[in-house]
């Protein structure tokens, strides 16, 4: 496959601000306030500005072949008009017809964050524009070499170490500090959820349950996350929590490239916290105080407490990412969300700076899951995954009639 | 990164941030092309009435323009009708009991919307509650449709979300809005830490936490009637009540005025500080940035116009005066609405039907006919302050 597109963003839309604020605004109000006065005679009557504007965006991109569908949304290959060798992921969102509330939640919140978040290493949203009815079409980058749960999964085809495992949670640890630095919580870090782009860069990407910090006081859902990467205090019902729930699932994608299968993939939300207890020990006052006080605390047996797993349990089973690496994913995965680092923290372990170095992301294994992945991969709704392992998933949000 | 640089990446700087003058031009834009639409509407359907009936158009060959007759709004007309429907909007808001970013958001939702829209081509009165229940959405505060509509006076589910569509699109589907608020309560967080004598100053600047706190019950009083603060205790609880101040500043007159286009956030929370009392302000600016920095006349130069601004807000309650104003514009739009955008319910329907692949000829002008009827009987209903009642469901 080619290198990722290169995209010409339109002045309007333009990513990297580089020109100063004024000269900057100048072109921006230049591009909002002249109406193309020739073109707007006969087609454009009744036309507003905005409408136009969506125009001038829709006719920048072509759709190609289809490359996954779904029941939320269609995706398609595409490129730019001006450019037919460019590539682009352009994700179709469907109308749901049940849904009667207007634009969905899902919809909503992918947009509302992808527009704001522009990382190289969360998936870029190049323009979002709007079909004749009402269809919303997001124009995403294209990453055409699969995620990362295929490589984890394909143990017999793909070899890797902890140089390149090191490279990936960098990669990921960069973007999810990213989103914290920017009041968001992504709520859905999973191996299937990091797309991986031609260069080899991986991309968080699925902001379909991605909310902003919530202010003092305002309780969060605690539905959030996939179980098999969602963190204890969110299994015990707490609905105030931090970046530290996003920590804690990418601590378990960080075992999971280690062990090449899930960490702790429990059948239900009790048996997840029955494997947490197992494999990182039971959550107690004493090692987490005020645990007790959350709504969906269990009381545990006094005997048949399991004492949080020291050291030398994470170096048996871990032991490739060596003691340093260790230690890090050890403060990732503390039970106690006060306790476990936070992204920024992470970054500045000393982990990075000890040997191995991460390998270069041109020379990361690739499996080339080509743009039907990708599609297979944009389709899903924030939170959804294939077919079969729906039951295991975090979509009971309390929108009442949002989810059907 | 710096967060200077992080709130540049942001669509708030990108998209909906101006000078003054290219907001005026860019609204003075808008209002002219909305007038041509109006007019252009207008004449059309004259000339369809026209054709129809020829009896009523008895000199043919003297072609009278009835659009040229019509009178327009002015920027300035458009903006007190927008800006009247904005404290509507922060009054239902308050109504269901929704949290201040809920609120914000919708407004700002709406005043973002008419920079490239007009209020003859869009009633405000019809978009002002698409604006509050999708920013519930936007702000997680999701409220039920059905319940969200049944608080509001006179408006059906179907009458909320039909605007949505062109809402979002005039959004150009950004929707996420940076507020002051956040900004302020950390503000006033890092002053009661100073005046606790636990506080830090910024980079470059010496003074310890003590002398930050003595210093501090030193700070001139914010009105020359008040009395300066003798201890620690006080300077808290001036701090409270500059709190309380800045804080219904950034509720009210923060919203309603163009502040959001033309400041940052940060700028909008210190200018309100400033409003509230001055003193302070300067001093908690004082450490941050070292009085002898060229950073400061130039930041507190900006934060006094911003605070000019705020200050000069159209009240949060309208007098009897305004009222009167609104009224005459109203009765004025009534005459000057675009004709063919009155029935966003229908206009909403047709697009979605047109999108399904039915509704052909035939059952397109018998809607257009339905709908034309139904507007002519709201036409003749439309004897309230603010025009006809919203479209009911044609079918």
């Amino acid at each position: 496959m080619a290198m990722s597109p290169v995209v010409t963003y339109d002045s309007t839309s333009n990513i990297k601000v580089t020109a100063t604020k004024a000269k900057s605004l100048a072109v921006r109000t230049n591009s909002i306030s002249k109406p193309q006065n020739g073109s707007t005679s006969e087609p454009g009557r009744g036309q507003e500005l905005a409408e136009r504007l969506n125009d001038e965006t829709k006719q920048k991109y072509v759709k190609d072949k289809k490359l996954g569908e779904g029941t939320y949304a269609i995706v398609y290959l595409g490129h730019l008009k001006a450019d037919p060798s460019s590539l682009l992921a352009i994700k179709k969102i469907k109308v749901n017809t049940e849904y009667r509330d207007g634009l969905s939640m899902d919809a909503i919140r992918e947009v509302k964050y992808l527009q704001e978040l522009s990382h190289p290493n969360i998936i870029a949203l190049h323009a979002v524009f709007s079909s004749k009815n009402q269809n919303l079409n997001l124009v995403l980058e294209y990453l055409p070499l699969g995620d990362l749960e295929m490589l984890i999964k394909d143990s017999e085809g793909i070899r890797y170490g902890t140089a390149e495992v090191k490279a990936w949670m960098g990669m990921l640890g960069r973007a999810v500090w990213f989103c914290h630095e920017n009041f968001v919580l992504h709520r859905d870090i999973k191996p299937n959820n990091l797309l991986i782009a031609a260069d080899g860069e991986v991309k968080l990407a699925d902001f379909g349950l991605a909310r902003s910090f919530s202010d003092p006081y305002r309780p969060m859902t605690y539905q959030v996350i996939t179980r098999w990467y969602r963190p204890p205090e969110l299994l015990f019902g707490a609905r105030f929590y931090s970046g530290a729930v996003d920590v804690w699932s990418m601590g378990t994608v960080f075992a999971e490239l280690i062990l090449r299968f899930p960490f702790v993939a429990g059948n239900t939300d009790m048996h997840q916290l029955e494997l947490i207890c197992n494999a990182i020990g039971t959550p107690t006052e004493e090692n987490w105080p005020g645990v007790s006080k959350l709504e969906g605390y269990l009381k545990y047996d006094k005997a048949a407490t399991i004492p949080v797993r020291g050291k030398d349990f994470y170096l048996s089973k871990f032991g490739t990412a060596g003691p340093v690496g260790v230690d890090l994913l050890m403060s990732m995965l503390a039970l106690d969300p006060r306790k476990r680092c936070t992204s920024r923290e992470m970054l500045e372990h000393k982990w990075w700076s000890s040997e191995p170095r991460p390998t270069a992301k041109e020379d990361l294994p690739k499996k080339g899951g080509g743009p039907e992945r990708m599609g297979e991969d944009l389709k899903r709704r924030g939170g959804e995954i294939e077919d079969g392992r729906g039951d295991r998933v975090a979509r009971k949000l309390n929108f009442g009639v949002a989810k059907s | 990164m710096t967060e200077d640089d992080i709130y540049r990446t942001s669509t708030q700087y990108r998209l909906w941030s101006f000078t003054r003058e290219s907001l005026a031009s860019l609204r003075s834009t808008t209002n002219a092309s909305a007038a041509d639409g109006v007019r252009a509407a207008i004449r059309s359907q004259h000339v369809g009435q026209a054709g129809s009936d020829p009896a009523r158009e008895g000199s043919n060959d003297k072609p009278s323009d009835p659009a040229k007759e019509v009178d327009c709004l002015t920027v300035e007309e458009e903006q007190k009708l927008v800006g009247f429907y904005c404290v509507k909007a922060m009054q239902f808001a308050d109504f269901c009991e929704f949290p201040t970013n809920v609120k914000a958001t919708a407004v700002q939702y709406l005043k973002r919307f008419y920079l490239s829209n007009s209020p003859m081509t869009y009633h405000p009165k019809e978009m002002m509650a698409a604006a509050l229940f999708l920013s519930t959405k936007t702000e997680n505060h999701y409220t039920s449709l059905r319940s969200f509509a049944s608080k509001l006076p006179k408006t059906t589910p179907e009458s909320v979300v039909a605007p949505e569509f062109l809402l979002t699109q005039g959004l150009r589907f950004t929707f996420d809005v940076r507020h002051p608020h956040r900004g302020l309560e950390g503000g006033i967080m890092e002053l009661l830490g100073l005046a606790q004598g636990k506080g830090q100053a910024g980079p470059g600047i010496k003074q310890s936490s003590e002398q930050l706190q003595k210093e501090m019950v030193d700070i001139e009083p914010a009105k020359e009637s008040s009395k300066k603060a003798r201890s620690a205790d006080e300077v808290v609880r001036r701090i409270q009540v500059a709190h309380g101040k800045a804080k219904e500043v950034g509720k009210s007159s923060a919203l309603l005025t163009d502040a959001y286009f033309l400041y940052t956030p940060s700028q909008i929370w210190l200018s309100s500080l400033f409003l509230a009392d001055e003193p302070l302000a300067r001093f908690y600016i004082n450490t941050k940035i070292p009085t002898t920095s060229t950073l400061t006349p130039k930041l507190i130069s900006t934060l006094q116009s911003c605070a000019e601004l705020l200050r000069s807000s159209a009240s949060a309650n309208p007098g009897e005066a305004e009222i009167k104003a609104l009224t005459r514009i109203d009765k004025k739009l009534f005459k000057c609405r675009n004709p063919d955008k009155v029935d966003l319910v229908g206009i909403n329907k047709a697009q979605k039907r047109d999108s399904k692949g039915a509704g052909e000829n035939g059952l397109d002008e018998r809607v257009i006919k339905k709908r034309k009827l139904e507007r002519e009987k709201s036409e003749k209903e439309a004897e309230g302050i603010f025009g006809p009642t919203l479209a009911k469901e044609t079918n």
